[in-house]
């Protein structure tokens, strides 16, 4: 009942894996060295490795992207590292942050029986009396805020900084994903030079002659059309004829109560886990998901029958009630045929691809929902409603499967690379199209809409029911949307809490930059003066 | 105000008003509170985004009582206490926490300098004190290792939430005959030879007699609406926020020399910072930009190492409503008649627009002007001094203190700020 790794063989890693220590919260732990920390204490059992802002809510590794921040701790004396981008090596120190006395045990967790009763706006017409205990009322409300620990003092080797580095292309490729790589290959076929941004380090390449690839590079803002990027050494500001997103799409969690507990993952992740790092994630999975999702589903439950599993499903979104259990998944309340009954299982698989919205809202092109998901609306090239931005593959909402994705992403970057090469950025696609269709499923009142502030549905409602229906101010009022997450995984069931009781049409709450979470050190400019690199920045 | 007169809901406005406030900011809702607090009614509020969306929304809430001159420490005081009894007066927590509030000097020549500012300080009863470098260290750890300090000014000064403000304003108000229409622009003034007529909007006309300006950055374009000259621009200032953070900064942190910068913690635990571009040109403009990113990272992680390891969540940017002489326009305009003014905050809108507008308030309903709202009146600018050149540099006015020879201050030698 607990994730175990596959003995030996040509599936894992390397054939020879070198073993290595570390320790978590104190305690040893043997793990394979360049594996990320988060994986190798999901393979040891140690699931839990946060805890929920607000009410202490359990969290372990979940989409091992480094978009969720649920496996965030201290690493090595850093703050709030996002334990699933850190390679492995022997003798890395970690610790859970924001628990007493640990994050496994965390006395706090019981703030979240209390959770009702403790709605985001919970202050404001509290702790004034009596006066003389104001003061000490917000030492304590300060005393539970916090999270990482910032160690000041003893620091003094400077970080180097990076080299501001301008580029102008023909077109630029965010994203080295099969469509992305497809949008490359098409785009330098027309003749156009195309540069490509990939954030993973080990990204593929390309074979097309006139695609200059930058791996470990990440794309971390659009500010008026210049796309900047941080790689190792360099910060990029790149200025092109057409910026393609190929950002891909990411797996949405389910909107029901307990969906964030450790052991719900993403499909991909499964899959990940078995195929690439040779771990068994559970004996007795949930598979849930329907439509365009179940391809992936099924892989996952062909891979974990071969490793031994037994897995339950896959059941439709639709059917999956609450998820149970506290410190990790111990089963699921199912609806079957107007009954519900409860599963017993130790993890739940979940597909549920949404579309990656980073660029589209950065660059303010027009989104709608249609069938729950919120899609950037474009015509069959990919041209939003913005000129010079372009979506593709998953992030345009296209599916992947089979051969029909890669050649659309194709077709829309020779068209691209046709635009600019003939002087013209692509045309707005029809205007009448991003008028926002809204359907969406039912989300019940107790599920969690953020997870990084663990706002409920039925808080979003309370706050549109007394007046403050505007969504920037339901944003504001509850916290939604600005958490480190950046909104990733809540701006989709935020448009589904507020749909029926508030209008929509004012679309969602701004998005801020930069896309991602970035270390302040990585900002610096070489130099460090922060000014004398900058003359061929934004 | 009804509930849902805060949302968008409302399609059409009401057809008079006795005052209409355009800017759902604070200073347009202090306004609105102070009005109905001496008896007046039908008030209406009229907001081109939702209440707060501009430089309120936007800004740290730093609410200090020290300053650089002792006509600013008096009137700031008094303002303090405004914020410290607003829990009181509004029945709601707007979060008045006494953080304290760090001057960090890096020259000798500054340090000499604030000796006579604490001085002074003294003297009006406000806590403040002149740190050795060591004491500024053991007070403000994430200095160390840093660019060695020649001091600090330390005091007790204060940070509350804006948001929360905000909503203190408007639940408050939401009892009162208030409406306050948001998502709603205004489109034209009419006036005639006895004053101003009604406010135009996208959703329908307003005939009133009196107007507030209270528009904040935009205060110049509704001006102009209205015909009426004032020497106010927009400027830009960004700020980014990291994740949150165990207390570790016991202060909220500004320095001014060799370049200005800022941090402080939140209640929360987030650290907000920016560094100031002395270069920033005049422009209602509200984009983030990546070049302040990479100046805020340069400047804090130079002073502070310890920053380097902190996350970067978000951005944003606001904007300063600065005037010539760095002080706020408050009051009737000479201009035209019913036309008053709660704007050209330079920077320090959440500080001092609470207390301000309590005076407007006063001289709207009795006619008579409180003294110390005479320094902040519209009129002090004839309309030619709408032009005039303008520096970009915040503290430079204040080189030329009003009242004590010695107070001059770290900004005033600045090489790229002349004095007005």
């Amino acid at each position: 009942m607990a994730p175990r790794r596959l003995l030996p063989s040509d599936s894992g890693p390397s054939p020879n894996p070198a073993r290595v220590r570390f320790t978590f919260d104190g305690r040893t732990y043997d793990g394979v060295e360049g594996e990320p920390l988060a994986v190798s204490l999901f393979a040891a059992d140690r699931l839990i490795l946060s805890r929920s802002f607000r009410f202490h809510r359990p969290r372990g590794l979940m989409c091992n992207t480094g978009q969720c921040g649920w496996c965030e701790c201290e690493v090595d004396g850093r703050p709030s590292v996002r334990s699933c981008r850190v390679p492995l090596r022997d003798g890395l120190v970690a610790l859970g942050e924001h628990a007493w006395p640990s994050v496994d045990r965390d006395l706090f967790g019981w703030l979240d029986l209390a959770a009702r009763w403790i709605p985001p706006t919970f202050y404001h017409h509290r702790f004034l009396r009596p006066r003389a205990l104001r003061k000490w009322y917000l030492d304590v409300l300060r005393w539970f805020g916090g999270r990482g620990r910032l160690r000041v003092g003893g620091v003094s080797s400077a970080d180097p900084g990076r080299v501001t580095r301008s580029l102008d292309v023909g077109v630029l490729v965010v994203g080295g994903g099969p469509a992305g790589l497809a949008a490359a290959e098409g785009a330098a076929a027309e003749g156009a030079a195309v540069a490509l941004l990939e954030s993973v380090a080990e990204g593929r390449g390309v074979d097309a002659v006139g695609v200059r690839v930058h791996t470990a590079t990440t794309a971390v803002g659009w500010y008026d059309g210049v796309v900047t990027a941080v790689g190792p050494e360099t910060h990029w500001t790149i200025r092109a004829g057409v910026v393609v997103a190929a950002t891909g799409s990411y797996e949405r969690v389910p909107a029901v109560r307990g969906a964030d507990r450790p052991g719900v993952i993403g499909a991909r992740l499964a899959l990940e886990l078995i195929e690439r790092y040779a771990i068994v994630p559970g004996d007795r999975p949930l598979l849930v998901g329907s439509g365009s999702d179940l391809a992936d589903l099924t892989a996952v439950r062909a891979a974990l029958v071969a490793a031994g599993a037994k897995p339950v499903g896959p059941i439709p979104p639709a059917s999956l009630r609450r998820i149970l259990g506290r410190r990790r998944v111990t089963g699921a309340i199912v609806a079957n045929g107007g009954r519900e009954r409860r599963v017993s299982v130790d993890l739940v698989v979940f597909s549920a691809r949404t579309p990656n919205l980073d660029l589209v809202l950065a660059a303010g092109a027009a989104v709608n929902m249609r069938d729950d998901v919120v899609s950037p609306v474009v015509d069959d090239v990919g041209r939003t409603t913005v000129p010079r931005l372009v979506v593709v593959g998953s992030a345009a909402g296209w599916p992947t499967s089979g051969s029909e994705g890669p050649a659309r992403a194709r077709a829309a970057g020779a068209a691209a690379a046709a635009a600019v090469l003939g002087g013209l950025g692509p045309a707005h696609t029809d205007e009448s199209e991003s008028s926002p269709a809204i359907t969406v499923a039912p989300v019940t009142g107790r599920a969690l809409v953020c997870f990084c502030e663990d706002v409920h549905v039925d808080e979003i409602r309370a706050q549109c029911a007394a007046g403050y229906a505007d969504p920037e101010l339901v944003k504001r009022r509850t916290g939604a949307l600005t958490g480190p997450c950046q909104g990733k995984y809540c701006r989709q069931g935020f448009v589904a809490a507020m749909a029926g009781v508030a209008p929509l049409d004012l679309g969602l709450p701004t998005g801020r930059p930069p896309l991602r979470p970035i270390r302040l050190g990585d900002l610096v400019p070489a130099g460090g003066s922060g000014t004398s690199d900058l003359d061929d920045a934004t | 105000m009804t509930a849902t007169s805060i949302s968008a809901t409302t399609s059409t406005v009401p057809r008079h008003a006795d005052v209409v406030i355009v800017g759902g900011g604070i200073a347009g809702l202090a306004f609105a509170r102070e009005l109905t607090a001496r008896g007046m009614r039908r008030i209406v509020i009229v907001e081109r985004g939702y209440p707060g969306s501009g430089a309120t929304g936007r800004n740290v809430a730093r609410i200090r009582r020290m300053q650089l001159t002792e006509d600013l420490c008096r009137v700031a005081a008094a303002c303090q206490d405004k914020y410290e009894r607003m829990g009181g007066d509004l029945g709601s927590n707007v979060l008045f926490y006494r953080l304290g509030y760090a001057w960090i000097l890096y020259e000798a020549d500054e340090v000499e300098r604030m000796r006579d500012i604490v001085a002074m300080h003294t003297r009006l009863g406000i806590r403040s004190a002149l740190l050795s470098p060591d004491d500024t260290l053991r007070h403000l750890p994430v200095f160390e290792g840093g660019e060695p300090v020649a001091g600090a000014v330390l005091s007790d000064d204060a940070i509350v939430h804006h948001d929360a403000v905000v909503w203190a304003y408007l639940d408050h108000l939401a009892s009162r005959d208030v409406t306050l229409i948001a998502r709603t622009r205004v489109t034209g003034i009419e006036h005639g030879d006895d004053g101003v007529q009604a406010v135009e909007t996208d959703r329908g006309r307003i005939a009133t007699r009196v107007v507030l300006n209270a528009a904040g950055g935009w205060s110049g374009e509704l001006n102009r609406l209205a015909g009426v000259r004032m020497p106010n621009r927009a400027l830009r200032r960004e700020v980014l926020v990291t994740g949150p953070l165990r207390r570790s900064i016991e202060a909220a942190v500004t320095f001014y020399r060799p370049s200005e910068g800022w941090f402080n913690q939140t209640l929360r635990g987030e650290i907000v910072m920016g560094a100031v571009d002395p270069d920033e040109p005049e422009a209602v403009e509200q984009r983030s930009t990546w070049a302040f990113l990479q100046r805020t990272a340069a400047l804090m992680t130079r002073k502070a190492p310890a920053l380097r390891d902190v996350t970067v969540i978000r951005q944003w940017a606001g904007m300063y409503d600065v005037t010539p002489d760095h002080l706020a326009i408050v009051g009737p305009t000479a201009q035209l008649q019913g036309w008053w003014q709660a704007n050209g905050w330079s920077g320090r809108g959440m500080l001092l627009a609470p207390f301000l507008t309590d005076l407007l308030a006063e001289c709207l309903v009795t006619g008579r002007t409180p003294a110390m709202l005479e320094p902040f009146l519209p009129d002090r600018f004839s309309p030619d001094d709408a032009v005039a050149p303008m520096s970009a540099d915040y503290y430079a006015r204040y080189g030329r203190s009003t009242t004590s020879a010695d107070a001059t201050v770290p900004g005033d030698v600045t090489p790229n700020a002349p004095v007005p």
